[in-house]
């Protein structure tokens, strides 16, 4: 492909950024993977400097995919572009298979032999293509393969799907982010010399665009053109007005006019030829294509109102006439031609590929499109089954609300056809968003709704999933005696189950007998988690795995919990299951925070609240949130802890609300300052709570602090047996109970709580050690006020060894090296380089403060390693 | 007009039924019509997972350019040099 400018000129002042993408394709070949992300403003150099860097690639193949513009992209767009070259033929997102086995055959098909990869416009990404980015750039370690791509950064905001994976590249060994500025005044000059322009004038013209001062350096002779457009539009200035009606039929195909609709445009060769001496347009992908999007801008601005409209139905005509014409593209020249019969069937047709793609956003987008042009005459039915799969999609990306308002958008529609299980089941699913979104109480509401219509209707199966989903809400509230009786109620009443429901309801007797104690039924659990998966039904699967590590880590099964989470998270991530990967995440948030691990802990709660997860999810992450910070002596975020009180609030669950008034009260007895929340609400729950099933932990820990502040004489009971020996006085037993249960910070603070001076002093040694310099200087307060004379030293930062500031990443790399692994072993279990796992393994030592690996071994137990 | 040689790679080329071959001709024949030169599609031979095609045109740019409009690969395109065959022995004997 040439180019719209001269290398050389456009090429100045890019020395340092061509040298480095040199290096990153010279190294890649030679089998250490690695990637720029080029960022710069439209007209800034970059596809000109990225084809001055792959043009000396040596051996190395280079295959080149873009993103388009059009409003709503297609799935996997850039992938479609270099799957031939890999070998992949049209990838098995035709076939429905999920987007993890697409990442794979993608990164299969690119290490088996040295090739840059460029990717270019990431601003106009879609979902499904920057995962793949994603899990592609995080896989380059060790293989060789150059990840070229390049974006504009004023186009991929907060919240841009490009986001996560530019932020890869800000953050990850191996990724380099360059951003291409300006040209100065002097280069400006460098290109207008020999011309009667001046570079002064010119450079504030342009703003030291590379290619506008180009364009505008081109045809030094014309007055200064005011615009570029102008100076673009010069170069077409001799074409007839036939020939500039197909440039502008280039202009109205945003992505490229496919090759193959030029017999059907009556676009002959000779027209052809007459428009390549303008120099605007380029051969790219099996299509005609501006050299320069400003080029295309330029050309499209000539297009008198109302004329896009007829340019479009032209170019969608002609891609009719070809062999699989791609929905999302037929979508968008349909909509801008008016036609909406044709749009809302592209856009359903281009829904379902982006589902198969698992771009869910885009998913959504075109659903959207096609309810909006649906005609005002569709069968009620027709739209109701529209808004429901809109409602699921919007459901799949955490946009509740618009999924809660559209799933309510068909209640009348079901009731006007008269579909009693369709109205059912739409107050159910309703239910379900309701809940994830923290509205326990309307949820309720809704699946009661659900029973009431399907059994006044004898629509049996119905009315058992509504029942069925009552009773794990009765679950969640640790209201057992209720949900057990829905679950017999769905036994009795609903004849013969289906599958799925009959597991879901065996799910919640077995929940609900775990959170009343009964361990057995951990087992039970397993298997129905088993049988899920092995019948594919990867919800009930995600959402046994959800409440089982849950509860582990609620009762403090925290070796249970790991074991679990390292089989649940990989297979919910696989399987796209939005609302569990953010519960898990969140759980796992709350297990290292138990354990004392601050950064990683720290680092998954930030995840979650950083990707949004729905606010079912989102309680533990506010409180990892706020209670890192402050234990570990930075600034607390208060935010935090406002946002998790109303969570809890709205849920009204006992073992939520238990847990934030506990992280309150820890703030109040932190701070000093009196919190109403502790005072009145903290301490009516607690008496109101207690003896709740399954709150034992929970109920232990609010009474433990608000113990420690004066607002309770003893603790009540029940409560778990580390709380009650230290409610008996026992101290050091129940100090021990933590220790052996892998709860360092639990095991400090009841040796903190002791009348003698010296398991305190213990206490505090053990809370520097953990990092918990906040809370050991409170502790360090309350000595020195006792008049204890050893009060132990404040730590310095520098010279302490800070096992609790492991990342997720360390702390596996950390576990592998416990068991004695070797570098080798360790890179190719965790899928790096040997070099990287060398690196982590060091960087592990440094945080650990140890000398060697066989320190690590040695001290694995101690470390929590083991 | 030259004459050139046409190596098209098609996976599984060899099992196309007629009708999928008279929809391939089909497309090609528009492609001819659309380009608005001269241009003779000559004839083609499948065999295994290769076409190979004969056509006349001005330049080999334009054997492209009906390839892209068809949405054919073009892996080899070669100008035939010349054409010889059994009866060509005869001109030793004259």
């Amino acid at each position: 492909m040439s180019l719209a400018y001269a290398e050389p000129v456009a090429l100045l002042e890019r020395e340092h950024e061509l040298g480095v993408l040199q290096t990153t394709i010279t190294t890649a070949v030679a089998g250490e993977g690695s990637g720029v992300a080029l960022s710069g403003d439209s007209g800034a150099g970059k596809s000109t400097l990225l084809a001055a860097a792959t043009d000396d690639a040596g051996s190395a193949r280079v295959l080149r995919g873009a993103c388009d513009p059009l409003s709503t992209p297609r799935p996997l767009g850039p992938f479609r572009d270099v799957a031939p070259d890999l070998g992949l033929g049209r990838l098995h997102l035709d076939e429905g298979a999920p987007l993890a086995v697409v990442c794979e055959e993608v990164f299969e098909a690119l290490r088996t032999e040295p090739t840059v990869l460029v990717v270019e416009d990431l601003h106009w990404v879609d979902a499904a293509s920057a995962e793949v980015l994603r899990f592609l750039a995080r896989r380059l370690d060790g293989v060789p393969v150059a990840l070229l791509v390049s974006y504009r950064p004023h186009e991929t905001d907060a919240g841009h799907v490009a986001r996560p994976l530019l932020g890869d590249f800000a953050r990850l060994d191996g990724l380099t982010t360059l951003e291409l500025g300006p040209l100065s005044v002097v280069s400006v000059a460098d290109l207008v010399t020999g011309t009667p322009l001046d570079a002064a004038s010119v450079h504030a013209l342009t703003g030291g665009n590379p290619f506008f001062v180009t364009e505008v350096a081109k045809d030094p002779d014309r007055p200064l053109p005011a615009s570029v457009r102008d100076a673009v539009l010069a170069r077409a200035a001799d074409v007839s007005p036939d020939d500039f009606e197909v440039l502008q039929l280039v202009a109205t195909a945003p992505d490229r006019l496919d090759d193959r609709v030029l017999p059907a445009l009556g676009v002959d060769l000779p027209t052809l030829r007459r428009l390549d001496t303008t120099g605007l347009l380029t051969r790219t992908r099996g299509g005609l294509a501006f050299r320069h999007e400003l080029a295309r801008q330029a050309v499209e601005s000539t297009i008198p109102p109302g004329g896009g409209a007829s340019l479009h139905a032209r170019l969608l005509e002609a891609l009719e006439t070809i062999d699989l014409p791609e929905p999302a593209v037929l979508t968008h020249h349909a909509l801008a031609a008016h036609d909406a019969a044709r749009t809302t069937r592209y856009a359903q047709a281009a829904a379902a590929e982006a589902i198969r793609a698992a771009s869910h956003s885009e998913a959504a987008a075109f659903f959207q499109i096609a309810l909006d042009q649906l005609a005002e005459d569709a069968p009620d039915a027709e739209r109701a089954r529209l808004l429901q799969s809109l409602s699921f999609e919007q459901y799949m990306v955490s946009r509740l609300d618009e999924a809660i308002a559209n799933i309510r958008a068909t209640f009348p529609l079901w009731e006007r056809v008269g579909d009693v299980a369709g109205l059912a089941d739409a107050h159910q699913t309703c239910a379900t968003y309701e809940y994830y979104n923290a509205r326990r109480h309307e949820a309720e509401a809704q699946a009661d709704a659900a029973a009431d219509i399907a059994g006044s209707a004898g629509a049996t199966l119905s009315y058992g999933a509504a029942r069925a989903a009552r009773g794990f809400m009765a679950y969640m509230r640790s209201d057992t005696d209720l949900a057990l009786a829905c679950v017999e109620e769905v036994d009795r009443t609903a004849g013969t189950l289906p599958g799925p429901l009959a597991l879901k309801n065996e799910m919640v007797r077995d929940l609900s007998d775990l959170v009343r104690g009964q361990e057995d039924a951990r087992g039970r659990i397993a298997d129905l988690i088993d049988n899920a998966r092995s019948h594919r039904w990867d919800e009930l699967a995600s959402t046994g795995y959800s409440q089982l590590v849950n509860l582990d880590v609620e009762h403090r099964r925290l070796r249970s919990a790991e074991h679990v989470l390292e089989a649940s998270l990989p297979f919910t991530v696989d399987r796209e299951i939005p609302i569990c990967r953010h519960w898990q995440t969140g759980v796992r948030a709350r297990l290292r925070f138990f354990q004392g691990r601050w950064n990683a802990a720290a680092e998954d709660a930030e995840r979650v609240l950083d990707e949004k997860g729905m606010p079912i999810a989102r309680v533990w992450p506010h409180l990892v949130s706020a209670l890192v910070p402050l234990r570990t002596g930075t600034p607390a975020s208060l935010p935090h802890l406002d946002h998790a009180w109303a969570l809890a609030g709205r849920i009204d669950e006992p073992l939520r609300v238990l847990p934030v008034l506990s992280a309150l009260a820890e703030r109040m007895w932190m701070s000093g300052e009196t919190d109403r929340r502790v005072t009145e609400d903290g301490v009516r729950e607690l008496e109101r709570l207690t003896g709740a099933p399954g709150s034992e932990w929970a109920v232990g820990e609010l009474g433990s602090w608000l113990l420690r502040l004066g607002l309770v004489e003893k603790l009540p009971a029940p409560v778990a047996e580390p709380y009650r020996l230290a409610g008996e006085g026992r101290y050091d037993e129940a100090a021990a109970r933590w220790h052996a249960l892998g709860e360092p910070f639990a095991e400090a603070m009841t040796l903190g709580d002791a009348p003698d001076p010296g398991p305190r002093v213990r206490g505090v040694e053990l809370l520097d050690r953990l990092g918990a310099i906040g809370t050991a200087d409170r502790r360090r307060i309350e000595l020195r006020n006792d008049g204890v004379a050893q009060v132990p030293q404040r730590p310095r930062a520098s010279t302490r060894a800070n096992p609790s500031g492991l990342t997720n990443r360390q702390l596996d790399v950390a576990k592998l090296v416990a068991r004695g692994f070797t570098n080798a072993e360790i890179a190719s279990r965790l899928f790096i380089s040997p070099k990287t796992a060398d690196h982590h393994v060091s960087a592990v030592l440094t945080k650990l403060g140890l000398p060697n690996r066989r320190a690590v071994v040695l001290r694995a137990d101690e470390l929590g390693l083991s | 007009m030259r004459r050139y040689i046409i190596e098209r790679e098609v996976p599984g080329a060899g099992n196309l039924s007629q009708e999928e071959l008279a929809n391939i001709a089909q497309i090609s024949n528009e492609a001819v019509a659309s380009l608005g030169v001269p241009y003779t599609w000559v004839n083609s031979f499948v065999a295994g997972d290769k076409i190979y095609c004969v056509h006349e045109a001005e330049d080999a740019e334009t054997i492209l350019e009906h390839a892209r409009r068809g949405g054919f690969p073009a892996n080899l395109v070669t100008e035939v040099a010349s054409e010889f065959g059994p009866h060509t022995a005869g001109v030793l004997a004259g």
